[in-house]
């Protein structure tokens, strides 16, 4: 096991992948910047679909930086040493992703020019205005948390720092899952489940999220990563998986029990065109039973498969998210209740269709840039990366 | 409390659109627009539209019919649109109970669109705010206009007369007479928002007449030794 005092990529490699980062966030803020112009007509968006694939990567991010947490916590709430190690770079990995998140959810907003007004007048009613306040909240306990870690002076304040992220990051991923869970008027949403629906899905996503950048970053740092943990957070990730399914199946099947859902839920998982091949293909057998093969098959379970499985993880997040809010808003709005609307003029009761363009790929893309080049940049500058004390893991 | 609404003959709409278009005059050239018109004339029409008109047809072939079904916000007395807002730039209107938006508090995040359970908020893709029915809040209150003219433009624009405009807490307003004698019924009432406009049910204008009321059996006449006008028989012989 090598010890390095700091993160030490090389030069040219640090700055080719700083260039990339910047180019895709780049290439995120021009097409913001051509969404701005030429106004939502340039998006597939429309009346029926308002939140399109920018929120599926934006609502992606703010999740994930929630559960990246995971292993902080784990740290703190526990005091296992070998997760507290890893604590400084899942707390540098939440605040990218909530950047990265919060830029393009601020960016897909009608009027992103306006958003100091959501500070100026507070509407406390709003679930979406409680939300402003938890993710700006997550910001500041997070670096609260960093500092007490990385000033020694601090250092006996990072247990109370620690619970505190904790607490907030659970309240933080309710008040994600409540945006949809409050909404009554579309039958995909207005659950209970969803709150702890979002909190498991956070903790499977975050430490998908963070189990690549930890390998990635160790071998650019030419660091070797101990097998015992790397098995060690496979198997967490593996139970996150499974519980994840089991939110999402409770989430299905009561609403399958209730008669007016029938019709959605036949629409999601059967007859909906790409939605069901998402759902199925894309969450169900892609990102999550093909990652709990890898994870758990005797003869697998390696470095390469705890990546793979994480990186499918990642695709699965991205296809359940799109079918739960793309889909969610394509079916429709059940005006004329038992009668079933075979045509209308301007679409009402009918499947709404939506095509993302390029600007919003590049959008949502650009929010994933901003995060990498903030992991990159921190990690270079600061002493993110885990020193893992051999003994200290054996003791955990 | 005063509630300003909408109240829409389904009987004698005929689903000629003449207030969606003059909603769209009136609104795009004041204070509420410009509504945009991306593509107004094709297939698919996009654009801004306070009012829409829905045209379905009801029941399969060959007992179909067309029906007119015009909408638009229903200005509900607990709209579901409102605490959802996080700037507050949608609010209800204490004096007249109209449901409005503030375009400067507006950041267009769309919520309120998720939360509307008739479909009836319009995103403004050009302005990129969201956009509703004002009831035509410029133009019910404008003492230059004539007295008569201050309706909203789509009651005014109706050849039918299919809208009736007024303030359905008043029990003698012409609104509220409509929707307690002729049935007005609210849309989608399950779920609570308890929606101002109010529809009237279309009825058919058939009358059925049995012949138990053309003819009597004991005919008065048959007294006066007039021979009484005989009964039609009880089952149409298509044999003979």
């Amino acid at each position: 096991m090598q010890h390095k005092t700091f993160a030490q990529i090389e030069s040219r490699y640090f700055y080719a992948l700083t260039a990339l980062g910047a180019l895709i966030a780049g290439a995120g803020m021009y097409a913001a910047y051509y969404i701005e112009e030429h106004g939502h007509v340039v998006t597939g968006m429309n009346n029926h679909i308002v939140w399109g694939l920018p929120h599926v990567f934006a609502i992606f991010m703010i999740v994930a930086a929630s559960g990246v947490l995971n292993v902080a916590s784990v740290g703190s709430v526990f005091g296992k040493h070998v997760y507290k190690a890893r604590a400084p770079l899942a707390g540098l990995l939440s605040i990218a992703l909530l950047a990265g998140g919060l830029t393009v959810l601020m960016l897909d907003l009608g009027r992103p020019d306006h958003v100091i007004v959501a500070a100026t007048h507070y509407n406390p009613t709003s679930v979406f205005a409680w939300n402003v306040l938890l993710y700006s909240g997550l910001f500041a306990t997070v670096a609260l948390y960093l500092w007490t870690m990385m000033e020694k002076r601090m250092n006996p304040w990072s247990k109370p720092a620690g619970l505190l992220v904790f607490a907030w990051r659970i309240i933080l991923t309710t008040g994600t899952g409540l945006i949809f869970a409050f909404l009554v008027a579309r039958q995909a949403y207005a659950s209970a489940v969803l709150p702890p629906m979002f909190i498991v899905l956070s903790f499977a996503w975050g430490l998908a999220v963070f189990l690549i950048v930890q390998s990635v970053m160790f071998s650019w740092n030419e660091l070797e990563l101990n097998p015992a943990i790397q098995k060690r957070l496979k198997n967490l990730l593996g139970i996150f998986i499974v519980g994840a399914l089991y939110f999402v199946a409770a989430y299905h099947l009561t609403n399958l029990y209730f008669a007016r859902q029938t019709a959605f839920e036949h629409f999601i998982l059967l007859n909906g065109g790409i939605y069901p091949w998402l759902f199925w293909g894309g969450y169900v057998l892609l990102g999550s039973a093909l990652p709990l093969l890898l994870i758990f098959h005797p003869a697998l379970g390696k470095t390469r498969c705890v990546l793979a499985a994480s990186a499918l993880v990642i695709l699965g997040a991205f296809a359940l998210l799109y079918v739960f809010i793309i889909g969610g808003q394509a079916f429709p709005l059940e005006i004329f209740s038992g009668y079933e609307v075979i045509s209308s003029s301007f679409g009402d009761g009918q499947i709404a269709s939506y095509a993302p363009s390029l600007p919003e790929i590049l959008l949502g893309g650009g929010g994933l840039g901003i995060a990498f080049l903030i992991t990159t940049v921190g990690v270079r500058a600061l002493n993110f990366l885990p020193h893992d004390d051999p003994k200290a893991v054996q003791q955990d | 409390m005063t509630q300003l609404a909408l109240v829409i003959d389904l009987n004698v709409c005929v689903g000629c659109h003449s207030c969606v278009t003059n909603c769209k005059q009136w609104n795009t050239s004041g204070a509420a627009g410009p509504l945009v018109d991306e593509n107004p004339y094709d297939k698919d029409p996009t654009g801004t539209f306070f009012n829409r008109v829905q045209t379905f047809e009801v029941g399969s072939y060959p007992q179909t019919e067309t029906m007119h079904f015009p909408k638009s916000c229903l200005h509900c007395e607990d709209p579901p649109c409102v605490p959802v807002c996080p700037t507050g730039a949608s609010y209800k209107r204490k004096e007249d109970g109209i449901v409005l938006v503030d375009y400067d508090k507006c950041i267009g995040c769309k919520y309120c669109s998720w939360a509307c359970p008739y479909g009836v908020r319009e995103f403004d893709e050009e302005r990129k705010v969201m956009t509703k029915c004002t009831l035509c809040v410029d133009r019910i209150y404008n003492e230059k206009l004539p007295e008569a003219e201050r309706k909203p433009s789509c009651v005014i624009a109706c050849p039918t007369g299919a809208r009736i405009f007024g303030d359905v807490h008043d029990p003698e307003s012409t609104a509220s007479k409509a929707i307690s004698e002729r049935g007005g019924y609210p849309l989608m009432p399950e779920c609570g928002t308890r929606p101002a406009n109010h529809y009237l049910p279309r009825h058919k204008t058939s009358m059925p007449i049995r012949s138990e009321q053309l003819y009597r059996s004991d005919n008065p006449l048959k007294v006066d030794s007039i021979e009484p006008i005989p009964m039609p028989p009880a089952h149409e012989d298509f044999t003979t």
